[in-house]
């Protein structure tokens, strides 16, 4: 029983636009084990799970579950072999009731009959040892309930393979033990656990058998007592870590951005100051707070209190347009929907923070100035594309990230502030940009990244302000930088 | 490729085509269509609903919408003819008044849409209500009749003999409207905020100026339209005017301004427009009556953005196949 192969994948591979997502991966299941699953962003674990789950179709290679082989597999497919998953974003109908969304999908007839609804939810909690009302609407919940709710309603359709991407990063550190519990628990019934999470002490904690993926490649399975967090990182990022990031040429200057006491947008108390020539890194979890940072900073959302100086000068930034006249620039963390102009051209998207340096007659885009502009930038940040023409819809991720960058830097801000700057970018496009991130440092810009990527933490940052909660709990020096040090105040635990 | 290039330009300009095509038919079909005569008489119809879209269509290319330009176009000419009917204004200040009134309309727009955080969809449907009241409060539910000739003409004069003020001032605004859109820095922030307004906001651009900006240049060009109609018709009534707003938002879908912004060329409002005015027209003169023309209307519009659809999807599924090749 226990090593039989319940899944296996043979070859598979799947192309996007530009990108080859995975490359003839093969990889097999065993039934009753938790298998973790990780590389970097951009590796193909999200497109592993979809193909697991049914939802898209892998271009090449084939699904073998208990036997039978699938050549076309879909989410009735998946479903019919107990194929369950619980994503990071909730699959949930916040205006139901917790009862009626475990039990969703379930043919019942024409009435529904609410009490053994409400019954059955029950006895599932029951079994997870978990006490959440079964009549409690959804949007009531907190993250974690309603995740719990998730992986109910995977059991309730008897679940045999479960796939967890990223269940712990909207989780507190109690809440995470509970889910382990439950994973541990649903092990013990046979269930196939697939564990993604890019949280290294989570895997060797809870996993069985780690497989690695890098760049769409499937590199290597390991059972997880035979291996250690140095060798896995080495295997994901196919290289030595310290080689991986730029060093540091420049000096740190003088004081250039500094907060006193801030408090607005969810954020208590904050103060810190940023220097020229300096990478300063902002860790933390999901809802640490250090997003609502950057947009305070730059004037996107309010501050209540506090203060703001800029080069030892006290300013008020009521609007992004204030921040970009004191020099600060912003790379947000979500391109698509904060960065880019999907629809509209790279030389477009360039040009469209900056117009007032390009125009001519006060009021007129000067189209000259524009095109070197948006040649400039296409040669020094190395931008993949046929013409500057092209949508920047039909650019890879890492070339739109690109066009991003570009944005904000021909705004020729002193102070730089990158939200999770590579985030979802494939390996080549990050080296790049860690390099431009130091060279603009070494040039005496300031930087202010967060990042939830630990590596890119450490590897780039010369100072890192760790937050928990609305606060900054701790600040690690060049010399202290370690991944549990950071890992232990984003927790909270100091 | 080459072949490739002309599915372009069909796709681009199919609405030309659509145009050209509807001239060709009705020239066929009724002796009288292609005369110098009626086409003038279409583009003197046209004129005034030609500038109202344009102005609708800032606000459509910048992600909003404007329901209440009918109403606003019926309250300023009714104000203006008040003014210079029973105030006794003279004529240029009255029409001052009037397009300054339009502005403030479309300032109130703008900033009811950016206080209440609504879409301009919902705001517009009440302060087109509100106009709607004003105006017949202000006219008393009369019509003011014998409007100044020095007024008249703004809609039945013309220059030379032959060409209508109307038409000047609907090519005026054209070409105005097409170089502030195409050409300037502010032009690029209407179609920034249609395209991404977070992006836009967060790209410093001062997203609430531009959207009063946007509003206030919607209300003016209603308030020129506005103009241009009361001189044709003569008389002041506040039932003039509302239904523009139904036939702008057809004619700008039609042109290829996007419901969802960040789309749309001023060349394309006036093809938009045309076709409708030509169908309209056209329809008349072969002796279909104005019920029918609403069933050809209608679906014109739906042809037209189902034709849309297609198109961005298989130019959607054309650049994916490039780039994986």
């Amino acid at each position: 029983m226990e090593n039989t192969t319940i899944l296996s994948l043979r070859g598979i591979t799947k192309y996007y636009p530009g990108v080859v997502a995975l490359n003839d991966v093969s990889l097999e299941f065993r039934r009753g084990e938790v298998h973790a699953l990780i590389g970097e962003n951009g590796a193909g674990k999200s497109t592993l799970i979809k193909i697991i789950s049914g939802a898209i179709k892998p271009d090449k290679g084939l699904l073998e579950i208990n036997g039978k082989q699938y050549n076309s597999f879909d989410p009735f497919h998946a479903k019919q072999n107990g194929i369950e998953a619980v994503y990071q974003e909730f699959n949930l109908v916040d205006s139901l009731s917790v009862a009626e969304n475990i039990c969703f999908g379930e043919n019942n007839g024409f009435l529904v009959d609410f009490k053994k609804m409400y019954e059955k939810a029950r006895k599932i909690f029951e079994e997870m040892q978990v006490d959440i009302d079964v009549k409690a609407k959804v949007r009531d919940l907190s993250t974690a309930q309603q995740q719990l709710v998730e992986i109910a309603k995977s059991i309730s359709r008897n679940a045999k393979i479960l796939i967890m991407d990223e269940p712990s990063a909207p989780l507190s550190v109690s809440e995470v033990r509970k889910m382990f519990e439950i994973v541990r628990n649903l092990k013990k019934n046979g269930v196939t656990i697939i564990y993604i999470s890019h949280r290294l002490d989570e895997l060797f904690e809870i996993s069985d058998r780690v497989s690695v993926l890098r760049d769409g490649q499937y590199i290597k399975t390991l059972e997880t007592s035979r291996t250690n967090p140095k060798e896995l990182i080495s295997l994901m990022v196919g290289r030595e870590l310290t080689e991986s990031f730029p060093q540091k040429r420049g000096t740190i200057g003088a004081t250039a951005l500094e907060l006193k006491n801030v408090c607005g947008n969810g954020l208590k108390d904050i103060s810190f100051t940023l220097r020229k020539g300096e990478i300063l890194g902002i860790a933390g979890l999901v809802g640490a707070g250090r997003t609502e940072l950057a947009r305070l900073i730059f004037g996107a959302d309010k501050l209540i209190s506090g203060s703001v100086l800029i080069n030892g000068k006290p300013v008020r930034i009521h609007l992004p347009v204030d921040a970009i006249n004191l020099g600060i620039g912003l790379i947000p963390e979500d391109r698509k929907r904060q960065g880019c102009f999907l629809e509209k051209d790279v030389s477009w998207n360039i040009s469209i923070s900056n117009l007032r340096s390009l125009l001519k007659w006060k009021t007129v885009v000067d189209k000259n100035k524009e095109k070197s502009l948006a040649e400039d930038f296409y040669d020094r940040l190395n931008i993949k594309t046929p013409t500057l023409m092209q949508k920047v819809k039909n650019l890879s991720g890492g070339n739109q990230q690109k066009v991003v960058l570009a944005k904000t830097l021909a705004t020729n801000s002193d102070i730089i502030i990158f939200d999770e700057p590579t985030r979802g970018i494939d390996v080549g496009s990050k080296q790049e940009i860690y390099h431009l991130i130091r060279d603009l440092a070494d040039q005496g810009k300031a930087i202010l990244m967060i990042s939830s990527e630990m590596a890119e933490l450490i590897g780039l940052s010369d100072r890192i302000l760790v937050m928990y909660s609305g606060r900054i709990t701790g600040e690690i020096t060049k010399e202290e930088f370690s991944q549990d040090r950071i890992l232990e105040l984003a927790s909270g635990l100091n | 490729m080459k072949n490739g290039l002309i599915k372009t330009v069909i796709n681009k300009y199919a609405i030309i085509f659509v145009l050209f095509g509807l001239v060709l038919l009705f020239s066929l079909l009724s002796p009288y269509f292609f005369t110098l005569q009626n086409l003038t008489n279409v583009f003197v119809q046209q004129s005034y609903v030609i500038i109202a879209t344009i102005g609708l269509s800032f606000v459509m290319i910048s992600g909003g919408m404007d329901l209440s330009i009918g109403y606003q176009m019926s309250l300023v000419g009714v104000v203006t003819a008040i003014l210079m009917k029973n105030i006794g204004l003279p004529v240029p200040l009255s029409i001052l008044l009037g397009l300054l009134l339009g502005v403030a309309l479309g300032l109130t727009n703008g900033l009811a849409a950016i206080t209440l955080k609504v879409h301009p969809l919902i705001v517009t449907l009440g302060t087109m209500t509100v106009y709607q009241g004003i105006s017949y409060i202000a006219s008393n539910q009369s019509v003011i009749l014998n409007l100044p000739p020095s007024y008249k003409a703004i809609g039945q004069g013309y220059i030379g003999g032959i060409i209508p003020i109307s038409v000047i001032l609907m090519i005026i605004v054209s070409i105005v409207a097409s170089f502030i859109l195409s050409k300037t820095s502010f032009g690029r922030y209407v179609y920034a905020l249609g395209s991404n307004e977070e992006a836009a906001h967060l790209g410093g651009i001062n997203v609430n100026k531009i959207k009063l900006i946007i509003f206030a240049i919607n209300g003016l060009f209603a308030a020129i339209a506005s103009m241009i109609l009361f001189a044709r018709t003569g008389s002041a009534a506040s039932s003039t005017g509302p239904g523009t707003e139904f036939s702008a938002m057809t004619s700008a879908v039609l042109g290829g301004i996007s419901f969802k912004g960040g789309e749309g060329k001023v060349w394309g409002i006036i093809v938009g427009v045309l076709i409708l005015g030509v169908l309209g027209n056209g329809m008349q003169l072969v002796g279909l009556n104005t019920y029918a023309q609403f069933i050809v209307k209608g679906l014109v519009l739906l042809a037209a953005v189902g034709f849309d659809t297609y198109q961005k999807a298989s130019a959607q599924k054309a650049s994916i196949k490039e780039s994986t090749n």
